[in-house]
């Protein structure tokens, strides 16, 4: 039976010893080696001496190695924690301490920073994956070959306990550790493997680091499916050539990805000659798709589906709207609907449910969190709770995004909540901007910002970066918007930039943007 | 050829870090030893210093994953 995420893995070795689960460039794993591995992993990490519910740090750039960490961390009945690599050294230092992290697994790529991460404030128990690490024991990776390849769980784990802790890139204030259960990782499993038909024959190309949720579909649902996973490396991840041939090398048939990199390929014209039949599935989630770029690229792959996903990591995915044909006009692509086992209600100001119109979106899922890690207030202010006729909650997520019920029962996307201000006593939502901005054919993307200034005045200014070979004046952007836009939600200002400042899993820090906009 | 680039890697795109140590088949993003960003700059670099352009479709894996890799691609552009 599979109610732990590890399981997946031991039944697809069963189903398909010999098949590939996991590749990443020359190299790959079957399904009997990764099993072997992950055991071998539990074994080491039990003999270091972790407990039940020990969080474990993956320190990892894209690689095999990451998915021997995280089902090897799984199978001991510990927890993983993905760490981005290309933060600074202080933040690595703080989630280590934030979340109690006692172990961490990384590689010879890394030793630099790990020599840097450890300081007198560190204490963890061990290091897997580099010769030395200070005062800290270490052992390497080929150590694991000398451990038994089964594994026996020395006390029970249920699937109702926290499997994995992703921590937010702390965008908006202080990062908060979400923690996911074997069972909500497994429901995003069954739920994304019902609902785009995927089997044994798919090859999925995993373009997201594993601290970022869009990873789970490589990393969980192919192992459920008995699929193969092509891990793109961080190379691939800047060089779009290397990438556009990864797609057409591996045959890949399920990309999924923030929109961003299918524009990088799109605009350095590197898809045009390359042979895609395979593709079936184009997923995509995190940002919106700016319609004119979504249409070149449903025109060019015109044999493969599109479907355009939403979801916070707290729910890891809970809408989807399954793109029928290319865009026709600048409206954006709805989120469409909740998919199975999932309930939607659209709070108006007076936190009361609307049957269509605007408001804030809550969602109840499987799929949903078990809370933040060690902050039981944020998580139950998070909660919006509906009495049911048990006398019990359910409980629903809130989500924070502003979105339209329309009559169809078809939502929209509005923006953040908090990215919606007041204006001159006018309500204006920035994301709104931002699409207009990015409709004019000369604009790559937008970013638009309130800024205080003097006391109270909120001023409004736009970061653009333009298309490559494009020139556009400042005076004739905003014409073009006055055409579009109420005079109130003009911005006072247009800064024309080659990039932008993005977390980890890139959106655009609009915190760093605001600071580079007033030094 | 191999000591320029380090070079130009640790003295630009990394402040002079003193202890640095580079080696010519280090994986430079995987690494983090060099970024998206910084890429475009060791890009630009090579251009400059080699008198070569490099078209989109040649940066690639196979000529720019590491120091070694830009070698062979440099000399094999100025051949």
């Amino acid at each position: 039976m599979i109610y732990l995420l590890p399981h997946t893995i031991s039944n697809s070795a069963k189903r398909f010893p010999a098949r590939e689960a996991f590749r990443f460039g020359s190299k790959s794993l079957t399904f009997n080696e990764i099993e072997a591995k992950m055991n071998q992993l539990a074994n080491l990490l039990h003999e270091i001496g972790i407990e039940k519910g020990d969080r474990i740090g993956i320190y990892l750039n894209r690689s095999l190695e990451t998915a021997i960490a995280m089902y090897g961390i799984m199978q001991a009945g510990a927890i993983y924690v993905p760490l981005d690599p290309k933060v600074p050294i202080e933040r690595t230092q703080f989630l280590i301490n934030d979340c109690g992290i006692k172990i961490l697994i990384t590689n010879n790529a890394q030793r630099r920073n790990i020599q840097n991460i450890v300081a007198p404030n560190i204490k963890l128990d061990a290091i897997i994956g580099v010769k030395e690490a200070g005062n800290i024991p270490t052992f390497l990776w080929e150590k694991l070959a000398e451990q038994p390849i089964t594994f026996t769980l020395p006390f029970s784990v249920l699937e109702t306990d926290v499997a994995y802790i992703i921590y937010t890139s702390g965008s908006t204030g202080n990062p908060k550790g979400i923690m996911h259960t074997h069972a909500s990782g497994l429901a995003y499993a069954r739920l994304t493997a019902d609902l785009y038909d995927l089997n044994e024959n798919d090859v999925f190309a995993n373009h997201a680091p594993i601290y970022f949720d869009i990873s789970t579909l490589g990393y969980f649902t192919a192992p459920f499916v008995g699929g193969c996973t092509v891990i793109a490396s961080d190379a691939h991840i800047v060089m779009p050539a290397s990438l556009s041939q990864l797609i057409e090398k591996e045959k890949i048939t399920v990309w999924y990805s923030v929109p961003l990199a299918l524009i990088q390929l799109l605009q350095n014209g590197l898809l045009e000659e390359k042979s895609v039949s395979n593709l079936r599935w184009v997923l995509y989630a995190g940002e919106a798709f700016p319609p004119k770029f979504l249409r070149q690229l449903m025109e060019l792959w015109s044999h493969a589906k599109f479907s355009n996903i939403y979801g916070p990591t707290e729910l890891n995915q809970c809408t989807y709207f399954n793109i029928p044909s290319p865009p026709i006009g600048e409206a954006g692509i709805p989120l469409g609907k909740v998919w199975k086992n999932t309930e939607s209600i659209v709070l108006d100001e007076n936190e009361e449910a609307v049957k269509s119109g605007v408001g804030e979106l809550c969602v109840r899922s499987t799929t949903m969190m078990k809370g933040y890690w060690q902050k039981p207030e944020l998580t139950e202010q998070s909660f919006y709770r509906r009495k049911n006729n048990t006398n019990t909650d359910d409980i629903f997520y809130r989500t924070g995004d502003l979105v339209r019920l329309d009559e169809n029962n078809v939502l929209h996307f509005l923006g953040r909540k908090d990215h919606q201000v007041k204006i001159r006593g006018h309500r204006v939502e920035l994301g709104s901007i931002e699409s207009k901005l990015v409709s004019h054919e000369a604009v790559e993307e937008a970013a638009v910002l309130a800024v205080r200034k003097k006391e109270e005045n909120l001023e409004l200014e736009a970061v653009v970066i333009l298309q490559f070979d494009m020139e556009i004046s400042e005076e004739e952007l905003i014409l073009f918007l006055k055409n579009k836009l109420p005079i109130y939600a003009i911005p006072e200002r247009i800064t024309f930039v080659a990039s932008f400042p993005r977390t980890g899993s890139g959106k655009v820090k609009r915190s760093a943007l605001k600071e580079l906009l007033h030094n | 050829m191999n000591e320029q680039i380090i070079n130009f890697i640790i003295q630009e795109l990394h402040g002079g870090a003193e202890d640095l140590e580079i080696m010519a088949e280090d994986d430079l993003l995987g690494s983090g030893l060099v970024e998206s960003m910084s890429m475009m700059r060791l890009i630009q670099f090579i251009e400059e210093t080699y008198d070569l352009k490099v078209a989109p479709q040649e940066m690639t894996i196979e000529n720019f994953m590491t120091v070694e890799a830009i070698v062979t691609y440099v000399e094999s552009k100025n051949k």
